[in-house]
């Protein structure tokens, strides 16, 4: 009976603590696997210093798109999720993602946030997704090996002809040392890491808006003929024929690759996981000068119609501030603030400091049918890249990509 | 066929009544069947059509359009070319597999030493899954951490490694192998209940009468396992218009997407391109192909007209 009277008493405080409080409230966040390494931490920094709170869920990236799309159609999506920035327009386009244009522009910081992520968070003049997480390609190389191939360590390349005559010679070590590596058969690898060479060189693949494909251009083949000289010369391993992308990082990381096209989360991969390998860091060259890079990660899209919306802005601007940024930037994200990026790097790798200058300048093609178009394993650019670096027609193949990739453009829903 | 007989001739009451209790009772045995058939057949069928007639994405409303999304599939020549590839496939491994699983029968089918070794071994592979058994030959086929290419060229055999799955028809045949080592066993099962049913007494007939071994296999074996071919073919061959796993774990699709099948090619309209309305209607067609095709399977392998 006592323990009954004490339990009576213990639930009354706690109503009357939760009626006190009666202004928490609990978002829903869902992110995917990519951020399982910071995404947890700056929740956590978050629930502890705010009466409001954060539940995370953590989606397979294969999974997140479908998965979201059948919790939207039953009614219980997440209040907001951090969305792969590319995604961001088709979301928009359906409908699906809350319009907060007005808030985002009275943000101070507004015009520092990561411009191509507000590009892609832009759909019809509305901005529906802020800069969450970013990552941006560079170019890394085994100082160990360009050290024993004859060749300054401490010096990468800078254009394309330095990439081939570097790589030539690390691969002249012999052995299991190849000089090159790419995932020959990964249509998202190679967005990320091929086209800044192109961009590096004047050139594009898609109109600034998305509406036309312009796949021929002499930049685009010019970067194909130095990835196909490579391969001819087998300075690629043959197992980059068929890489649907999961040796993107696992071959460089395994340390006989002279160099890689990669990303920024190498850096945090490489440190953490690979720590005997000595590595540089620098930028995508373009064919004689000149340097570019992708700028992806993840855009921050709150779903349309939540009743969490203070919370989730609560939570964004705490991931803007210098503690927020600071947190994601050690866990493997790059700060997404420009103008405090280096003082969230400070004590940081310094090879992070390139990263951070990438994504500044860092390009993003936009496209409500990216996934179509670009990332799909079977669509149009996954297939042309293949055949242009490692099969005989060229032209057809570009072509036929060119056709392919308009058609899909021409047959997307216009809203 | 009760039901019938005992509407037709009045019973007695009595009698009525009990036989429409046990109908009550055989219902009631069927239920659970009934039930999960109903559930997780019939009505996602009926559901698949519905959305067949609407532009479905996978986020966003959905609209009706009638007959619009089966007009499109007229016009989509890579779902075309996706049933082509899969009816190929299907002809080669079906006959892959029989080749294979036929000689195999014959030798487990009689009592011999370690028969039940020989039974268990050729159909482990069978135990296991799709997937699983996809992501064992996806290693195995690798070029660099793999067995074959790399152990072919550590023996000497080539002067440099070979990537299996980079070109069409090694890449094809690979797949292939690798259907026939997981199927081969349980294909081998099936014909062996087959041969198994047929009485001794017939073959020691016809030896009496001089039929040779090849003269008696065609005569008396084949014909007499008509049953058991008729459900061994109609299992490989609805079996791997299905397939999916393979293609998709070990190939991608590729090379250059010249191994797309149909269940891939719906896979990735629905949850590639997010249009489930399109994706639904490509499955109620190729539902009507396989309908179709095992019609006309059951129709060639029926019974003959005069036997038994």
């Amino acid at each position: 009976m006592r323990n009954l009277i004490a339990k009576l008493a213990l639930a009354a405080a706690v109503l009357g603590g939760g009626l006190g409080t009666a202004a928490a409230e609990t978002a829903n966040i869902w992110v995917r696997a990519d951020g399982s390494n910071f995404m947890p931490r700056i929740v956590d920094a978050y629930n502890k210093a705010h009466t409001n709170q954060v539940k995370l869920d953590i989606i397979p990236n294969a999974e997140i798109i479908p998965k979201y799309g059948a919790a939207a159609a039953g009614g219980t999506a997440p209040d907001a999720l951090s969305l792969d920035l590319i995604y961001t327009p088709s979301f928009a386009a359906a409908g699906q993602l809350e319009d907060i244009t007005d808030w985002a522009k009275s943000l101070p910081y507004f015009t520092s946030l990561s411009p191509a992520h507000v590009k892609t968070g832009t759909y019809k003049d509305h901005i529906y997704g802020l800069p969450f997480s970013a990552d941006a390609s560079v170019l890394i190389w085994n100082k160990k090996l360009f050290k024993q191939a004859g060749l300054d360590p401490e010096k990468g390349p800078v254009s394309w002809a330095e990439i081939a005559a570097d790589a030539e010679k690390v691969n002249a070590l012999g052995g299991n040392i190849k000089g090159f590596y790419f995932s020959g058969n990964c249509g998202g690898c190679n967005i990320f890491t091929f086209t800044p060479l192109i961009w590096a060189s004047g050139g594009d693949i898609l109109s600034e808006d998305g509406s036309k494909a312009t796949l021929d251009s002499p930049q685009l083949r010019g970067a194909i003929d130095l990835y196909r000289s490579m391969v001819k010369k087998d300075l690629v391993p043959a197992g980059a024929q068929t890489d649907t992308g999961a040796n993107f990082f696992a071959a460089f990381a395994a340390g006989n690759i002279g160099i890689s096209p990669s990303g920024a989360f190498a850096i945090g991969a490489l440190n953490t996981q690979y720590p005997d390998i000595d590595y540089g860091v620098t930028f995508l060259p373009g064919k004689d000068s000149g340097w570019s890079s992708f700028a992806g990660g993840d855009n921050f899209v709150v779903t349309k119609g939540t009743t969490k919306l203070p919370v989730v802005k609560e939570f964004l601007d705490f991931a803007y501030s210098l503690e927020g940024q600071t947190i994601l930037a050690k866990y493997g994200s790059l700060p997404v603030r420009g103008d405090i990026a280096k003082e969230a790097l400070k004590d940081l790798d310094p090879r992070y400091q390139v990263a951070a200058e990438a994504m500044a300048k860092g390009k993003t093609p936009y496209s409500v049918v990216f996934n179509d178009l670009i990332n799909s394993a079977n669509g149009p650019w996954t297939q042309m890249i293949n055949e242009v670096f490692f099969g005989d027609d060229v032209d057809g193949a570009i072509a036929n990509a060119q056709e392919t990739m308009q058609s899909i453009i021409d047959q997307a829903p216009q809203k | 066929m009760s039901s019938i007989t005992t509407a037709a001739t009045p019973a007695p009451p009595r009698a009525r009544k009990v036989a429409s209790r046990q109908q009550w009772i055989g219902l009631l045995y069927v239920a659970p069947a009934v039930a999960l058939v109903v559930v997780f057949f019939l009505i996602p069928l009926g559901m698949t059509a519905w959305m067949s007639l609407h532009n479905w994405p996978l986020m966003g409303e959905h609209s009706f359009i009638g007959l619009g999304n089966y007009v499109a599939i007229l016009r989509d020549i890579r779902f075309w070319n996706a049933l082509r590839f899969t009816g190929y496939y299907t002809v080669i491994v079906t006959i892959a597999i029989f080749v294979v699983a036929f000689p195999l029968a014959l030798f487990v089918e009689r009592p011999r030493p370690l028969t039940n070794l020989y039974r268990t071994m050729f159909f482990m592979p069978a135990v296991v899954g799709f997937a699983s058994a996809s992501l064992l030959w996806s290693w195995l086929l690798n070029v660099d951490s793999g067995l074959f290419s790399p152990a072919a060229y550590d023996l000497g055999l080539i002067d440099r490694k070979f990537n299996l799955l980079a070109t069409f028809q090694p890449a094809f045949w690979s797949i292939i192998v690798m259907v026939v080592w997981k199927v081969a066993g349980f294909t081998m099962i099936i014909l062996m209940a087959g041969l198994q049913s047929i009485p001794q007494d017939l073959q020691e007939a016809a030896v009496i009468d001089g039929a040779g071994p090849f003269a008696r296999f065609r005569a008396i074996t084949l014909p007499l396992m008509r049953r058991t071919l008729a459900l061994a073919l109609i299992l490989s061959v609805a079996g791997s218009i299905l397939a999916f796993d393979q293609f998709y774990i070990i190939l991608r699709g590729g090379p250059r997407n010249q191994t797309l099948t149909a269940v891939y090619w719906i896979f990735n309209q629905s949850f590639v391109s997010f249009k489930l309305g399109y994706g639904a209607a490509l499955s109620m067609v190729l539902l009507v192909v396989l309908v179709a095709l095992s019609l006309v399977q059951l129709w060639l392998l029926r019974k003959p007209e005069g036997l038994d």
